[in-house]
């Protein structure tokens, strides 16, 4: 079983070359492609559940697989399967390109959460962070060029908080390295570093006010370079997060307030955003800002079931942002072209739908569980001001979701003569119908099933050696 | 004394023909997601151009049948003298922050459950005439049901704040899709306030879960956890802010006016019935029954924003000119009298408030219904329009004062018990908030006097649009709610066989709200003097 653990990462990047190799070879159609490529992603779900359970380590530590590998790599590998199923190929640039970058985005995930150093986990971030650029220089290059040059400073901090870590501890394995914080103190050199890590994570997850360059690409990005941009990269710089929080864990005064206000402002922000603007695009990047900076509030609570909470949403975050744009496809510009989705394509309005309800932690869906878990490490970690503030960020993120909703299913479809560009109605495919209503399922089955994901993302949080 | 010793809620066994024929664990859970999986399937058929709308109609009214059936047996099934949690069903859901799918009635969710499945049906049958998107209309209607059914039954604090949230969306739909002229303010204001609420509740149940040591949100461990004065002052007001954005209590009312004149019908008539009665629910259930300390130590602000509700609703009907505005702040009026029970503190104001609950649920449901009806049969809303109707409205006319008379709780209707024990249990703990609210009852008796003198008895408006008496259908659902304040009033404890205490069929609202108050009420028991005697 041991020899089968990556096997999920190998089938990942072997569909990935295969697509990219066939893209170079005679041009024809192949309707067929999309299928095969969300097979990939399938079939490596189907391995890691069956054989993630195993624990073990390679390569002398660097890559581990353990409770918190199974949960991110199933999380994303799910993700990434249904964003391939339910995109509407027609508005892609190059299909090919961006079926392959999804999947090795995906496999930068993977290695993220596989990695059990320093490594690994910058190598994971970058792998991520450099396929979303790719997918996004397909159809504007600028905006590509400024995601690769904030990419390129967050990389940098990253990298510098990461090195003065590994000077100060004199070790760049997670496990050791977290040792060895529990003897430090709380001083200002270890400070610096450690807000130089956050700050780089917080750019290339999008915590606002650090959202430069991810929130134009989001929303000028084809429909799934959107979807890689605010929901797989993110996904990935989170989990690094994750680790990073849980290496810092003993010292909790050197990074929970500043993550603390960053979260405040990104809930709070992300609502009023969302509720301001009347772009579903537009709005789906913003509801996923603030579920991040939930996701943020829950890591600054410093302690086990904190971490799980934020872990767990991660898993919500990461289906329903990776989704999101892919299956509203051409539908970006103001709600009149969401108008009448409901009555037109009744399976993907009905995924749209949850994906922004999930999004905003509207009940009972997969974001409510997450928030609500967030909460109550809040309540117990005694940040009520920070619980409150997110509340007023999910009580307008949940109004700007019902603006969405309203469109979707109360308004009439316009006719066709009308229809903008940017309102195209998505193809109908026999794949995107399955994936939407599969994405229904997941988004809803997240929280009828949110026990036992639960209890894995708190192994997950405790395999990372918190208490 | 019979009041007291309807308070007393007495233990004696009272056996129902029929009990114990049917049993089933998962009548509560039946009756929440029943609505849901019928909803779910209902967008799953086919309806070209809308060729099926009245098949959809009729499967929401055999769905809402069906559930008060269902709970109409579980209410014949309660054991009236058994003061614990019944139908329960228990599930671990988040085992790892201590949350559970728990449900449970006693008698005040029973009664509730009960006035949700007849205002559901009322709903239905007010929505009849729905022509416009005929499904999603029904989906979203059951949804809220579902929601509001789901709070009602929730025993889990992290169940509670899931339906409490839950309704938010589905109500706010159908107010942007099927309300009047003013439904975009209706709609974010529900919105607006009713997330206000649910964040305000949240926050209380983070509150109590983090003193309690963040083991567990069973209300059987959170409401009986002991916490600090200043930990029961915090979640009491939260509550207090997230019931009075709900029931509505001022000045967090300010979605009433356009929500209940601009909806359509069937919501305004779900929403004054049932969703909105989930605020006293909320305060009766969770912060009478679980924080005492913080009850006494709020009650005479709870009672003074009772007197203020009723005494503002009342003139707020009295200087406005649209009889659908009027209604609407008139229905507020059983609300306040609710709260002025609970705030009271003592069992007998208290089993007021739970029948009060009951019967201002109909009453209110009643009066919005009656206004909307009347004005959409008139053809206008301006009290200067309207004028003289009663011998061109015979029906509406007799709906109109019936509710009237339901909401100031004259005899034979059921909110006059509970009316008489809410004030009668509060003149001795409550005097100043009691008399306000006497007072403001006072006021709105003026205001449905000039209401009903001026609409349906004055002088006809020879310039108005033509009218028309309700419809058979229009009939339908006004008599039922006119019918279950009526029922209550007449057979508060069940109808029995003549020269029997046996009750046939009905088991008597009275005696089923009885069970499990004795628990609720205990800790405001007044001491009995050494040597006093019973």
């Amino acid at each position: 079983m041991r020899n089968f653990v990556f096997v999920p990462e190998a089938l990942v990047v072997a569909g990935a070359l295969a697509i990219l190799l066939l893209a170079r070879g005679r041009r024809r159609s192949r309707p067929w492609l999309p299928a095969a490529a969300a097979a990939f992603p399938l079939v490596a779900l189907a391995v890691e559940l069956w054989v993630g359970a195993t624990l073990a380590t390679y390569f002398g530590g660097a890559l581990v697989q353990d409770r918190f590998a199974l949960f991110a790599k199933a999380g994303v590998l799910l993700a990434a399967a249904l964003a391939i199923a339910v995109t509407d190929w027609s508005e892609e640039d190059a299909p090919s390109i961006g079926m392959a970058m999804i999947l090795l985005a995906a496999f930068g995930v993977m290695v993220v959460a596989s990695s059990g150093d320093f490594v690994g986990l910058w190598a994971g971030l970058e792998l991520a962070a450099a396929a979303g650029v790719v997918h996004v220089s397909l159809r504007r290059t600028d905006l590509a060029l400024g995601l690769l040059v904030t990419g390129g400073v967050a990389s940098a901090l990253v990298l510098v908080g990461l090195a003065f870590v590994y000077a100060t501890t004199g070790s760049a394995d997670l496990l050791a390295v977290r040792h060895a914080m529990g003897t430090l103190a709380p001083t200002l050199p270890l400070a610096v570093p450690v807000l130089l890590l956050l700050g780089g994570l917080a750019v290339r997850a999008g915590l606002m006010p650090f959202q430069f360059a991810r929130v134009p690409a989001g929303l000028a990005a084809s429909p799934l370079g959107a979807s890689m941009i605010i929901g797989i990269v993110a996904a990935a710089a989170l989990i690094v997060a994750v680790k990073v929080a849980a290496l810092l864990t003993p010292l909790p005064a050197v990074f929970s307030p500043y993550l603390m206000v960053a979260a405040a402002v990104t809930m709070v922000g992300g609502g009023a955003a969302a509720l301001a603007t009347r772009s579903p695009r537009a709005r789906i990047v913003y509801l996923a800002a603030g579920q991040v900076g939930w996701i943020a509030a829950g890591l600054a609570t410093h302690y086990l079931v904190g971490m799980g909470a934020a872990l767990f949403l991660v898993g919500a975050f990461a289906l329903a942002a990776t989704t999101g744009p892919a299956v509203m496809a051409g539908a970006d510009t103001g709600e009149f072209a969401l108008a009448g989705m409901g009555l037109l394509r009744p399976a993907r309005a009905a995924a749209i739908a949850l994906v922004f309800l999930s999004l905003a932690g509207a009940p009972p869906l997969a974001g409510f569980f997450g928030e609500f878990a967030v909460a109550a490490a809040l309540a117990q970690s005694g940040a009520f001001w920070l619980l409150a503030l997110g509340l007023l960020g999910a009580v307008m993120s949940v109004a700007a979701a019902v603006g969405t909703l309203r469109a979707i299913y109360l308004q009439s479809p316009p006719d066709e003569s009308r229809r903008a560009a940017g309102a195209r109605l998505p193809v109908l495919t026999r794949l995107s119908s399955l994936g939407a209503v599969a994405l229904c399922i997941a988004i809803a089955g997240y929280g009828v099933f949110a026990n036992p994901i639960l209890g894995l993302a708190n192994q997950g949080a405790e395999a990372l050696g918190l208490r | 004394m019979i009041l007291a010793a309807i308070a007393a809620a007495s233990p004696t066994p009272v056996g129902v023909p029929g009990a114990g024929i049917f049993t089933s664990p998962l009548i509560l859970s039946l009756s929440i997601w029943v609505p849901v999986a019928v909803a779910i399937g209902m967008n799953a058929l086919p309806n070209p151009r809308g060729r099926y709308d009245t098949l959809m109609k009729q499967i929401a009214f055999f769905t809402n049948v069906g559930i008060v059936f269902v709970l109409f047996i579980a209410y014949n099934q309660f054991e009236t003298f058994l003061p614990t949690l019944q139908f329960e069903e228990k599930l671990p859901w988040l085992t790892s922050i201590g949350a559970t799918y728990h449900l449970g009635v006693d008698g005040p969710s029973m009664t509730m459950m009960m006035l949700s499945g007849l205002v559901g049906i009322a709903a239905v049958l007010a929505s009849w005439g729905v022509r416009e998107r005929v499904r999603s209309y029904f989906t979203l209607l059951l949804l809220t049901q579902s929601a509001v059914n789901g709070a009602i039954a929730a025993h889990d604090m992290f169940l509670l704040v899931l339906f409490w949230g839950a309704a938010i969306i589905p109500v706010a739909l159908l107010i942007f899709g099927w309300g009047g002229p003013r439904r975009e303010a209706a709609a974010w204001r529900l919105v607006g306030y009713w997330g206000l609420g649910t964040a305000a509740l949240l926050i209380a149940t983070m509150i109590a879960y983090a003193a309690n040591g963040g083991g567990s949100f069973d209300m059987d461990v959170l409401l009986k956890a002991t916490f600090t004065p200043r930990v029961q002052l915090a979640v009491g007001a939260a509550l207090v802010i997230a019931a009075a954005t709900r029931l509505p209590l001022f000045p967090l009312h300010g979605w009433v006016r356009d929500v209940y004149a601009d909806s359509p019908l069937g919501v305004s008539v779900l929403v004054a019935g049932s969703a909105s009665r989930l605020g006293a629910y909320l305060l009766l259930r969770v912060l009478v029954a679980g924080d005492p300390d913080a009850s006494r130590l709020l009650a005479p602000f709870i009672a003074g924003l009772a007197a203020l509700t009723i005494i503002y609703a009342a003139l707020v009907a009295l200087r406005t000119v649209d009889l659908r505005w009027a209604a609407a702040h008139l229905a507020m009026v059983p609300g306040g009298l609710t709260v002025l029970g609970l705030a009271a503190l003592t069992p007998l104001s208290i089993a007021g408030s739970v029948l009060s609950n009951f019967t201002g649920g109909l009453a209110a449901a009643l009066i919005v219904a009656a206004a909307w009806t009347l004005t959409d049969r008139a053809q206008a809303r301006s009290l200067q329009v309207l004028g003289g109707l009663a011998p061109r409205m015979p029906i509406l006319t007799w709906v109109f004062v019936l509710a009237a008379l339901a909401l100031l709780g004259v005899p034979l209707m059921a909110s006059f018990p509970a009316e008489e024990m809410i004030l009668f249990g509060s003149f001795k703990t409550q005097p100043v908030g009691a008399f306000a609210v006497v007072a403001g009852l006072v006021l709105a008796a003026v205001a449905l006097a000039l209401l009903v003198h001026r609409v349906l008895f004055g002088q006809p408006n020879p310039d108005a649009p033509a009218v028309s008496d309700a419809s058979l259908g229009e009939t339908w659902y006004l008599g039922l709610l006119a019918g279950g304040l009526l029922w209550v009033g007449l057979f508060p404890g069940g109808p029995k066989l003549p020269g029997t205490d046996q009750p046939i069929f009905d088991p008597g609202l009275i005696n089923v709200m009885s069970a499990g108050l004795t628990d609720i009420a205990s800790p405001y028991v007044a001491p009995t003097a050494p040597g006093a005697t019973q």
